[in-house]
């Protein structure tokens, strides 16, 4: 494998070759398809995600990557296509899709008129957690999260990154098999971001799934070890972060198939400064 | 720079009709209704210029110093949504004093400015009695307009920047609801004055007195003027003069040190334990249910809604105390009135939740814990409620065997209301205001077909809750064993109603599930 010319030198997650028996399948989509009004959001989307990979989702604003993980959780209704989690169809089968899932959505509220804990609680018994449980494991992702202080605050009053990891530690709660994630490190400071892929990336490597999406190539290009490339609605390219960005970096990759850089020249009256 | 704001000012107005046909029609019956009204004030002008002076001058005073009471306290309480709050400005490096004015003369463009300017023209009309007065009245109508504008951008400005944290945008909340208690005593007060005999001279006591405030002096200077007080009048008319200036110099002052603070930090309280999850068994259902009793105790738009239930029957009875039906006979008034708002209080339950409920949908809540979860406190508030006030209104009734009818119509409109409110928050909601808005505040959406809806709950709960309704109407003219079957059907009916509405609500509320959801986003 060619050296990657990023100024961040950065060596290629471990497993490059594609598994010699294939792994379980924990997440089919198949044909996927949402429009609204006139406007294609998601214009047929197959993936396939094994179970124990740690796969990324890249895309520039507005190529559908929300609309994609929506129809995923059971939060959107697609058009036409299916999602099948660990077996069972998410439209077809919810209650046994959502169970093996947990869900971070990107722009929605929280229930943020409770405390943390309160919040953390709610979504454990939601899922049908028993009390005792549900108590112990919060304290356990307080203390992973790094919000015990903030426990016993309502979640209105938290800063953007906190409330991200609130919400995190809540789609956890339930060990789900699945962890599907919509900018998990949005406003999330670096110290938490590395804490939280720490957390990741043991569940993974005890065999849990996580899909994320993110606009930071490099961020994904560190921790994923697959990647979809997702522009106006459709996968340009997906496979093990290896083969996807073969001897360039995930962002020149990236930036290439998303069809090049604008040119930027003919600004020069930025660089001639007013008075 | 003025010219800039204006023309802003014009596009933000102008992209107000640039929505959907509901919220136009709401716009355009909004501006009819704002225009209408300013017009029949006009007229009145118009026709108090026959009217003698002292009458005019009492009549014009006491209404202005209410108007101009009006835009200095409506936008406090009410904290409106303000796209020309000076904070918008704080990037670009416009000096201080053209922002104020700028801002200030935008505010010439929209429907209260017109309203105003239209009022402050009648009132010439009114002292077109000799030239004296007509100079006075003409100056007048712009410092009127300035007063009423000016008042409004200030306490606006006031109000977004000192209400700027949850805590106190709550607080205006539970604010507004005292204020209208502590003026229902007033209104009473008022609906007791023998007006026939007496209301003018006291009209005139206040116009008096209020003449001589900042609030009233303005239009009180033609009417002294008139009267031939033309000194009175010099000084009424300087001390709005220097109101205005007072207003000017405040706003500036306003504009300048909103321009450079932030937003105010909150600071945040903490809460210990768990609450209500605590006191409540961990299944779905009762989570929803200590769900719901927190947002209960600590959301002011649930406050506000259960502290009008009260309110409400109050000022249903006052006017039939007034037109004389017996006391007696109002005692049976409060009781299915409370109910009924209970029962009508969690019909629009979901759009309160905002996008938040995606947390139900993505943990494939079951549809039946959802609904029964939320019905569950208005069911724990409502029944002591509904008993007690049965007991004191039987009593109040003067027949104690009153109390099986009057309890059983109650109890039957609350778990019937709860049972139909169940399928309709999952069914039709409508567009709320949003989480951490102030409790007055309109949602953005808010258009007849809320209303619409909100007619039909009332009207289906009462048609279901309608043989109990029958049995207790039969009891009040047969009396007997009319009141048992009463209570017995009020509380059979209403079980049966409400555990249909919970599992019919509950499938609804499974199968719209996404769509539920994309309703709470475009809200």
């Amino acid at each position: 494998m060619a050296v990657a010319t990023t100024p961040v030198e950065q060596p290629a997650p471990e497993p490059v070759a594609e598994p010699a028996v294939p792994r379980e399948i924990v997440l089919a989509i198949r044909g996927l398809r949402k429009r609204f009004d006139s406007t294609i959001a998601v214009a047929g989307i197959d993936l396939d995600v094994y179970a124990g990979s740690f796969f990324g989702v890249v895309g520039p604003n507005g190529a559908g990557k929300t609309t994609t993980l929506s129809m995923i959780t059971g939060l959107l209704r697609p058009d036409a296509g299916s999602v099948t989690v660990h077996g069972a169809d998410v439209w077809g089968d919810p209650v046994t899709a959502k169970r093996n899932m947990g869900v971070l959505p990107d722009r929605l509220r929280l229930f943020d008129r409770l405390t943390g804990a309160q919040l953390l609680y709610y979504s454990g018994v939601l899922r049908g957690l028993d009390r005792d449980t549900v108590v112990a494991r919060t304290a356990d992702l307080a203390n992973a999260f790094g919000f015990e202080d903030a426990l016993d605050r309502l979640v209105t009053d938290y800063s953007a990154g906190m409330t991200k990891k609130v919400a995190l530690a809540a789609a956890l709660i339930h060990s789900p098999r699945l962890l599907v994630l919509d900018e998990p490190f949005e406003s999330v400071d670096p110290v938490s971001a590395a804490n939280v892929t720490a957390i990741l990336k043991r569940y993974v490597a005890a065999g849990g799934t996580v899909v994320l999406s993110s606009h930071s190539m490099d961020l994904i290009q560190r921790i994923c070890d697959y990647v979809a490339v997702v522009v106006d609605g459709a996968v340009l390219d997906t496979g093990t972060m290896a083969k996807v960005r073969g001897d360039k970096t995930l962002e020149e990759r990236f930036v290439e198939l998303a069809g090049g850089r604008t040119d930027t020249e003919g600004m020069e009256w930025l660089h001639t400064f007013s008075a | 720079m003025v010219a800039h704001l204006l023309r802003l000012r014009l596009r933000l107005l102008g992209n107000s009709f640039r929505r959907s046909p509901w919220q136009l029609v709401a716009l355009i019956v909004g501006l009819l209704y704002g225009l209408g009204m300013a017009l029949v004030v006009a007229s009145a002008l118009f026709g108090l210029r026959l009217a003698p002076v002292s009458l005019a001058a009492s009549a014009v005073t006491v209404f202005g110093a209410i108007l101009v009471l009006g835009f200095l306290l409506v936008p406090l309480v009410f904290g409106t949504d303000d796209a020309m709050d000076p904070r918008t400005f704080a990037v670009y490096d416009i000096p201080t004093g053209r922002l104020a004015t700028g801002l200030a003369t935008a505010s010439l463009v929209g429907v209260p400015a017109v309203a105003v300017a239209l009022i402050g023209l009648a009132q010439i009309v009114t002292w077109a009695r000799g030239l004296l007065p007509v100079l006075f009245a003409v100056v007048g109508a712009a410092v009127i307009l300035a007063t009423c504008l000016l008042s409004a951008r200030v306490t606006t400005s006031l109000a977004a920047f000192l209400l700027s944290t949850r805590r106190s945008r709550d607080a205006t909340g539970v604010l507004g609801i005292v204020i209208l208690l502590l003026l229902a005593p007033g209104f009473i007060s008022l609906l007791t004055v023998d007006w026939q005999h007496r209301g003018l001279s006291i009209l005139e006591d206040v116009a008096r007195v209020v003449g001589w405030t900042p609030l009233g002096a303005v239009w009180a200077a033609p009417a002294d003027a008139a009267a031939g007080q033309v000194g009175a009048a010099l000084l009424k008319e300087l001390i709005a003069i220097a109101f205005v200036g007072g207003l000017w110099l405040a706003w500036r002052a306003l504009v300048a040190l909103m321009l450079v603070t932030p937003q105010r930090q909150a600071h945040a309280r903490r809460y210990g334990g768990l609450g209500f999850f605590r006191l409540l068994p961990s299944s779905p259902t009762a989570a929803v249910a200590a769900r719901s009793f927190t947002y209960w105790v600590r959301d002011a738009r649930y406050h506000v809604s259960l502290l009008i239930i009260p309110i409400v029957p109050l000022i249903l009875m006052l006017p039939l105390m007034i037109g004389g039906v017996p006391t007696n006979v109002l005692a049976l008034l409060p009781v299915p009135v409370i109910a009924l708002f209970l029962g009508w209080s969690i019909h629009n339950d979901i759009a309160y939740d905002n996008t938040a409920v995606w947390l139900h949908i993505a943990s494939s809540v079951p549809g039946r814990a959802d609904r029964l979860g939320r019905a569950i406190p208005a069911l724990v508030v409502g029944i002591p409620v509904i008993v007690i006030a049965s007991v004191t209104c039987s009593s109040l009734f003067g027949d104690p065997a009153s109390l099986p009818a009057i309890l059983g119509v109650g109890l039957g409109l609350l778990l019937s209301g709860l049972g139909f409110s169940s399928v309709m928050s999952a069914a039709f909601p409508y567009p709320a205001v949003r989480p951490g808005d102030s409790p007055f505040a309109q949602p953005q959406a808010a258009g007849s077909a809320s209303a619409f809806i909100q007619s039909v709950s009332f009207i289906v709960t009462a048609v279901l809750a309608g043989p109990t309704f029958v049995f207790a109407f039969l009891f009040l003219i047969q009396g007997g064993d009319w009141g048992w079957a009463a209570l017995v059907s009020g509380i059979a009916l209403g079980t049966v109603i409400l555990v249909a509405g919970v599992l019919l609500g509950g499938r609804i509320f499974e199968r719209r599930s996404p769509a539920i959801l994309a309703f709470t986003m475009r809200n």
